[in-house]
Parts: structure tokens; C-alpha cells; sequence
């Protein structure tokens, strides 16, 4: 997580040419748990991206402290049992579009791309592959997917007497809208 | 009945009642009413921003999960989906920030680029910029 932290550092340090860097630090991310016993919704609107249109890659963080749900005792037990966020206070991803040549970033327009990378909840890290959008508007760019994970693959342990109420694929939604890193 | 089993049965009916209530309560509790709580830190946007950025480790444990009203000159203001109100506030870096984000907001126009604000809301940490969350302009200060 240390090493995420400095490339994304570095990324996102100004340097001579930063045409083709965007950023964002209110990017959000939320996921939806659904089960016939309860609905569970976390988002967090303070993900900080960099996306390099020159080499596809993106790279974002976000604090587990930042996902906010709408009932107080819901979000204790996310912070303190589950995620045990004192401990593992960052979930980050690390990867690259890879159909980048199939973006035009000088044309207006959805663009359907592919990104791969690494994906890292409390201390373990998995390969993921999804499918998303990204969308070249006037001064910037927006970046949608949707995904699934498992909570056991990132070590998220939920005991037996709740496991009914937490579904077995959460749904993972990512919305970030990207604007130029600019000299300063 | 016998008086004292009715007695013991209040007595039970009411503890499970009361019991029951209590985890009804628990359960359905909503956040902090920031514009009512007290704060654990009053500070300004500046020092905030640097005890994170002269170290991190300190500035984490002195202030994640503590109620801070932080005073400062608004940078910018980001609206986001959902009614979602992101204010940062002027420090010492170019680079880094306070950030404070709200819930739904009535009416984000009313904040420009430059007034002092006085927000108060929980740290949730630093990622590129000292994060608050469950935000609450505190009006009288302003």
C-alpha cells in the first residue's frame, strides 16, 4: 500500500508535460449489498484518481473512512469489524486501460474500454478485469464501471450469523470525473 | 394470578421492552448532528494541513475519528451526485488540502471561492489532502 502511495504520489507530481494527466479528488465509489434480509449501500465521494491518457493508466485511492452509510451503527461495524479500517485505513487500484487506442480523447464521445489491474482491500490484492465507459466532454473526462467482488476474497471475514445478510457478490459502482493536472 | 408471579412478569415485559427498544434505537441511529456537537479540535485550515503533511503518523492518531471544526478561506467547491457538496479550504500547499464533504446541502451557490467558512466534521484521514466527512457549516462563525 506504501508503494501505491508514492506511484500515485508520483503521478501525480507536476512535471514538464501534464497534458495528458487528469485528476480527481472527489471521485466516488460505492457498493450495494442486497439480500431478502437487508440492503446494505457504502459511498464514498472522496477517491482520489489519476488517469495518464498517454499510457492508460489509472490509478486511484480511497479511505475506508470515507464510505458512509445511512445508519451510524452499520458504518461502526464496517470500519471496526470487517474492514478494520485503523488497521487498513486505504483500498487502492492499480491498472491500465487496455484498449486505449480505441479512445479518442480529442473527440467528445463515450468510449467503451476494458481495464485491468490490481485491486487492494485491507491486505490482500486480486487481479480484476471489468468494462466501463469513458466519456470526452469539454475540459475533462468521466470515467464509469460497475463491478462484482467477493468480500472473501479481499479477507473480509463476516461470521455465520450475519452471512445471510450480506449478499455473496457485492456490486461495485466507480464514477470519477476527471479534469487536466495543470502546471502550477 | 398470584400477585407476586404478575409482579415478576412486569417486571421481565418490561426490561424486554425496554431492551428491545434500546436495539431499535441503536440500529436505526443517524450520524452526528455536527451543528450540535462538540467539537474536539477547533483549528484552522493551515495547521490542520500541516501536522498531516510534517507527519502523517502523529496527525493520524491526534486527529482521525475526532470531531474538528476547522476555520478557513474556501478554494473551491465541488458538487457531486446525489446532493453531495465537497468544500476545500486554502492551506499552506498547493497541492494539499482540507477537504470537507457534506451530505445534501440546500443551497451550494451561497459558497464562493474566498469567503471564510467554519466547518466542523469527523477526519476520516489523508489521502492526497486531510479528508472530513459528515460535514456541518457552522453558521454563528461565519
Amino acid at each position: 500500500m506504501k508503494r501505491l502511495t508514492i506511484l500515485f504520489f508520483l503521478l501525480s507530481i507536476v512535471f514538464a508535460v501534464n497534458a495528458q494527466k487528469y485528476m480527481t479528488k472527489n471521485g466516488y465509489i460505492g457498493f450495494y449489498s442486497h439480500t431478502p434480509m437487508e440492503d446494505i449501500k457504502g459511498d464514498n465521494n472522496q477517491v482520489a484518481g489519476v488517469l495518464d491518457i498517454s499510457t492508460g493508466e489509472m490509478v486511484f485511492q480511497a479511505l475506508i473512512k470515507s464510505f458512509r452509510f445511512d445508519r451510524a451503527l452499520m458504518e461502526e461495524h464496517f470500519n471496526e469489524n470487517y474492514m478494520e479500517s485503523d488497521k487498513f485505513p486505504k483500498s487502492g487500484f492499480k491498472g491500465k486501460i487496455t484498449n486505449l487506442s480505441s479512445v479518442n480523447f480529442s473527440k467528445n464521445g463515450i468510449y467503451d474500454v476494458t481495464v485491468e489491474g490490481d485491486l487492494t482491500i485491507r491486505d490482500a490484492t486480486n487481479k480484476i478485469s471489468t468494462k466501463g465507459t469513458i466519456e470526452v466532454v469539454t475540459g475533462g473526462l468521466n470515467a464509469n464501471s460497475k463491478f462484482n467482488i467477493s468480500p472473501e476474497d479481499y479477507k473480509i471475514n463476516i461470521p455465520g450469523v450475519v452471512r445471510e445478510k450480506i449478499a455473496k457478490n457485492l456490486e461495485v459502482t466507480v464514477t470519477m470525473k476527471y479534469t487536466p493536472l495543470e502546471n502550477k | 394470578m398470584k400477585t407476586y408471579v404478575k409482579i415478576a412478569l412486569f417486571f421481565v415485559s418490561f426490561i424486554a421492552l425496554s431492551g428491545i427498544l434500546a436495539a431499535l434505537y441503536m440500529y436505526n441511529l443517524k450520524h452526528t448532528d455536527m451543528a450540535k456537537a462538540e467539537p474536539d479540535f477547533v483549528i484552522s485550515a493551515l495547521v490542520l494541513q500541516k501536522a498531516f503533511e510534517d507527519d502523517e503518523t502523529a496527525a493520524s492518531t491526534r486527529y482521525i475519528n475526532k470531531i474538528l471544526e476547522v476555520t478557513g478561506t474556501i478554494a473551491s467547491v465541488k458538487p457531486a451526485e446525489n446532493n453531495i457538496l465537497s468544500i476545500s479550504l486554502v492551506t499552506g500547499s498547493d497541492l494539499s488540502s482540507v477537504i470537507c464533504t457534506f451530505p445534501a446541502i440546500a443551497d451550494p451557490s451561497k459558497f464562493m471561492n474566498g469567503d471564510q467558512i467554519t466547518l466542523r466534521g469527523e477526519c476520516s484521514g489523508f489521502l492526497l489532502d486531510v479528508l472530513l466527512n459528515n460535514c456541518a457549516v457552522i453558521e454563528d462563525k461565519k
